[in-house]
């Protein structure tokens, strides 16, 4: 797991801004101390699953919702997943935000690169795995995501044992914490063709984000 | 013959996994296994029955899962269901006619503590309640607290459980491959917490098989005095087509487990994929090795969530500047609830190398108690060095301390019976180490005798709490020698008594030496270093200082303590030649381009140079806001990018500290430009946005009250009201809290017409602003400054 730096200056919001020698120093010296302090953790669990056009069932759980559907369509098999890079980053956040704004976004910025990158290597291992069995990946997707309520998180918290596990809870309202922590659901395929990866920011449909990667911007923006 | 009596004596065992052998018989994935205990009694029964017969002492209630979070919306209670449990086994203990244990089982809640998680720890508190007391009135023999990665969790559950019942408590914990908690707590800082708690057992379970573990156990039975309890899996989960399952069979497990036993250990038993196969093997093999012989280890430690810290042959560092005394920028932090001021002292102090903070915010006019609390909670959010609670209010002393998530240390009783009867039965209560001030009813003697004379009565007082000398921290107390000469070697004299005959540990408020002559940092330096060398194990000192600290890290280099001298060597090499670059360079940079170019301690050296000459008001106007435009410009222009912002952001804020600071010498207290109220909304909990843009609001002379996160509607109209402020800025990151952000909205312009909102938040658009009737939607930090400027006339 590491802090991807590229990706961490893009949450950043970084345009190619001229940037001080003493702030590339101190975004590697951030990010390195949260490579340090985080503890990745994570769960996952392979079941059949059933998709109808607007309801997926899997592990005993069925999820209405007709984005996911269209994901995970055709998929007989599905991976739940839960990870997190622990609290190192939630501490670290608090620490700064008291000390010094400027490292508290970077710890921000280089969270959510950290976590991305882990659960991009839990995929791979999942990829690997699939393969000998003739199985293909279809893009990861989260509750959040489109239409696939929040609410489904409780479920997927109980079937996967979150909080024993690996340590992650949820608030009231469906959040994760440690925050710096995904679930998602992953559709195992055996028609290679359709297992292409969507660009995530591609199915979002805050059009006018800040952090939108430009491959997924439409000409001209 | 009670549990607590056979604990320890003789090699005791539990059974194995509940969980496991409902799933064979049809738990489904996600259901209750404990609302079993109503529906399937006699399956429940038959598995502890299978159980007592497999040999095993000790049988865990069907009670695991049970708190008000997940009961809720059940149709069952905690308490029914946990009575149900222990009847169930006590059914089965007597039907076979085995003499066994009811163990009340008692899992984490499955939330997150204050300071990161919502949940307060007096709720986690209550949320432990109804099981620990509906347990003890059925007929549990013990409580066992289990499969726990979270110490404040286990705290909290260990003083529900002391509180409601008098079951004796056995805690096990889940390491994981570095040997530490979810929450990083390494077994040091467990272990330093629950035997201040005066658990009776403690240990570890689930996570991995007897092998993994066993990797584990020499190094707790290095640090534990307490019996050592062992409930490991079979093996290391399997999962094939979305079922667990586990591999390490019964022999396999129990031949491992023998050589547990014959290393040391006093309860075994099974956790996830153990049967009564394996607990069968388990008894039959081991049943006549003897339980490890409990001894004493005789360590003085206290800890914080993450670590312990030992008073051992390597001295510590007290840092002693969380302390208002004779410090009014302080005094005002406490008078304004700034605790941000005081946070800022803590982290320094880290970074300077101290390893223990002492905490003191006592003021006649504040409330201790509610600021002991503040602080402490605040504390244990941002640095995870251990803390000295420093306050002569029992009351104080015993909030911090329930609430401290460790083990503390306590500042301090002294000889007077009245003293001691007010801590003593707090640290024996929560646990902590105790600094004893030498002094008594007669006040302070005036020889080394009679401070080594009150010494001993201490120590004989604490060891009717049984409380031993392991915990105490004893302070010969240091006087000036401006006042009498001889002071210091009375103090060194009783010191060195204290540490090398009477074998306790020793302090002292180092500082105090040299009050009333010039040039102190000289003779405290001297005063110091004899102190270590004649035997003091942690020195209160302000870590601030490089002379202080410099004394110290030679001496650890000088005593060996330092191996082979590579922290003195870390720290100072490389330091030779630079002539303090820092503060050359700050004399040639103007306090506009520090703040332009993010450097907060040469905007500070800056600014103070400039009030000497300047109105305050002429180096706000004529600099600092300049600068801040320029960046602020920039960053809406795309040419400067966040971080380079909030390093203009927080220079400038110490430029502002300079000028608050030189106000406040002056005797005025800094005028705003208005106030304005903050928060993150209900149910949402990401505040970094609305924190960036406090600390920019308060760069252009804002007076912001922060609410936080997670506030619900009522709280900022309420705030709103009272201070009448004309703006309050709301923050919501996910879609799902944008509802909570229009009932805010709504509820304000009901209540408080006359107030204006802006919101932010990363899931917010202009149209979906309007939608919800702001007034103002700033898509970042720097528009809301714009907005508030406009606003405000400013």
């Amino acid at each position: 797991m590491k802090a991807d730096r590229k990706e961490t200056l893009r949450y950043l919001g970084y345009h190619g801004q001229e940037m001080e020698e003493q702030t590339m120093q101190m975004i590697e010296e951030v990010a390195a101390e949260l490579e340090h302090s985080s503890m990745p953790k994570s769960i996952y669990r392979e079941y059949g699953c059933e998709v109808t056009k607007e309801t997926v069932t899997l592990g005993g759980l069925e999820i209405k919702s007709r984005n996911l559907a269209v994901n995970l369509k055709g998929c007989e098999r599905a991976v739940l997943l839960a990870a997190t890079i622990g609290r190192g980053a939630d501490f670290m956040v608090k620490k700064y935000s008291v000390s010094n704004m400027a490292k508290a976004a970077v710890v921000q910025a280089a969270g959510a690169a950290c976590i991305e990158s882990y659960v991009d290597e839990i995929e791979e291992m999942i990829r690997v795995d699939a393969k000998k069995r003739g199985l293909y990946l279809r893009p990861r997707f989260s509750p959040g995501y489109g239409d696939f309520a929040l609410d489904y998180q409780r479920d997927i918290f109980q079937i996967l044992e979150c909080s024993k596990r690996i340590g992650v809870t949820l608030t009231e309202g469906n959040l994760m914490m440690p925050s710096k922590s995904v679930t998602a659901v992953i559709g195992l395929t055996t028609k290679e063709r359709e297992s292409c990866q969507m660009e995530k920011c591609s199915l979002c449909v805050k059009t006018d984000c800040e952090f939108r990667t430009h491959s997924s911007k439409k000409k001209g923006e | 013959m009670s549990f607590r009596d056979e604990l320890g004596k003789k090699l005791l065992f539990f059974d194995g996994a509940m969980g496991t052998m409902l799933q064979e018989r049809g738990l489904e994935s996600g259901e209750l296994p404990e609302i079993w205990n109503v529906t399937k009694e006699e399956q429940i029964l038959e598995i502890h029955s299978q159980y007592l017969a497999a040999g095993c002492d000790i049988i865990k209630a069907n009670t695991f899962g049970i708190n008000p979070f997940k009961m809720k919306g059940t149709g069952y209670t905690c308490e029914e269901l946990t009575k149900k449990g222990i009847e169930i086994v006590r059914r089965a203990i007597e039907e076979s006619g085995r003499k066994a244990y009811a163990a009340l089982d008692i899992g984490s809640l499955g939330k997150l503590l204050e300071p990161l998680g919502e949940l307060s720890f007096d709720d986690a508190y209550e949320a432990f309640k109804p099981m620990c007391i509906a347990g003890a009135q059925s007929g549990a023999d013990l409580c066992l607290i289990e499969t726990m990665n979270d110490t404040y969790e286990i705290k909290a559950a260990v003083l529900s459980a002391k509180e409601n019942t008098s079951l004796p408590i056995v805690v096990t914990m889940v390491f994981d491959e570095d040997g530490k908690l979810l929450t990083g707590a390494d077994m040091e800082a467990a272990v330093a917490m629950l035997e201040g708690l005066k658990v009776d057992a403690l240990g570890l379970n689930c996570g991995f098989g007897p092998d993994v573990m066993r990797k584990f156990l020499p190094r707790l039975r290095e640090v534990t005095s307490l019996p050592i309890v062992l409930n490991p899996n079979a093996g290391l989960p399997v999962v094939v087509d979305g079922k667990t399952s586990f591999h390490v069979g019964p022999e396999e497990f129990s031949s491992i487990m023998k050589e547990i036993a014959l290393e040391g250990v006093s309860v075994m038993g099974g956790c996830c994929g153990t049967t009564p196969a394996h607990i069968r093997a388990l008894v039959e093999t081991c049943r006549e090795i003897p339980a490890m012989k409990l001894t004493d280890k005789q360590r003085s430690v206290v800890s914080s969530y993450t670590h312990a810290v030992a008073l051992d042959e390597r001295p510590k560092i007290i840092g002693e500047r969380i302390n208002p005394t004779g410090k009014s920028r302080f005094k005002q932090a406490l008078r304004e609830h700034d605790l941000e001021y005081i946070y800022k002292e803590a982290l320094a102090q880290q970074d300077k190398g101290a390893h223990i903070l002492d905490v003191n915010v006592g003021l006649p006019e504040i409330d201790e108690v509610q600021m002991m609390r503040d602080v402490v909670t605040g504390l244990q959010g941002i640095t995870d060095l251990p803390l000295q609670i420093d306050t002569s209010d029992p009351v104080a002393m015993e909030t911090a301390m329930r609430l401290y998530n460790g083990k503390p240390l306590l500042n301090s009783v002294n000889g007077k019976q009245e003293s001691m009867d007010a801590v003593f039965p707090l640290a024996a209560k929560y646990g902590g180490m105790i600094v004893c001030l030498t002094l008594d009813e007669n006040g302070i003697p005036k020889t080394a005798k009679g401070r080594i004379e009150i010494a001993e009565r201490i120590i004989a007082e604490a060891a009717k709490y049984g409380i031993g000398k392991k915990d105490l921290l004893i302070d010969t107390l240091t006087m000036t020698i401006s006042t009498g000469q001889e002071n210091a070697k009375i103090t060194l004299d009783a010191l060195y008594h204290v540490r090398h005959v009477l074998g306790v540990h020793t302090t002292l408020g180092v500082s105090n030496i040299s009050f009333g002559l010039p040039k102190r940092e000289h003779v405290n330096t001297a005063f110091f270093t004899i102190a270590l060398s004649k035997g003091l194990s942690a020195g209160i000192i302000n870590p601030n200082s490089e002379a202080m600290m410099a004394a110290y890290h030679s001496y650890c280099a000088l005593n060996g303590s330092d191996s082979q001298c590579a922290d003195y060597v870390a720290i100072y090499a490389g330091q030779e030649g630079q002539a303090k670059p820092q503060t050359a360079q700050t004399g040639e940079i103007s306090l506009y381009d520090a703040v332009v170019r993010g450097l907060a301690e040469s905007a500070y050296q800056a600014a103070r140079k400039e009030l000497q000459t300047k109105e305050p008001l002429a180096v706000i106007d004529g600099e600092l806001i300049p600068a801040l435009d320029k960046v602020g410009q920039g960053f809406e222009k795309k040419t400067v990018f966040l971080p380079q912002l909030l390093m203009s952001a927080d220079a400038a804020k110490a430029g502002f500290d300079a000028i608050k600071e030189h106000l406040l010498a002056k005797g005025d207290t800094s005028a705003s430009k208005g106030t304005i109220v903050i928060a993150t909304v209900k149910g949402d909990i990401h505040d970094i946005g609305k924190n960036i843009v406090k600390v920019l609001l308060e760069n252009y002379g804002f007076q912001v009250i922060d609410l936080g996160k997670d506030v619900p509607p009522e709280l900022v109209v309420e705030t709103a009201k009272e201070h009448q402020v004309k703006l309050v800025g709301l923050s919501a990151l996910m879609t799902t809290t944008v509802a909570n952000m229009e009932e805010t909205i709504k509820l304000l312009k009901q209540e408080f017409p006359a107030c204006k909102v802006m919101v932010g938040g990363a899931v917010l658009t202009q149209t979906y602003a309007d939608m919800i009737g702001a007034d103002f939607y700033s898509k970042d930090a720097m528009g809301s400054v714009r907005y508030a400027n406009e606003l405000f006339g400013g």
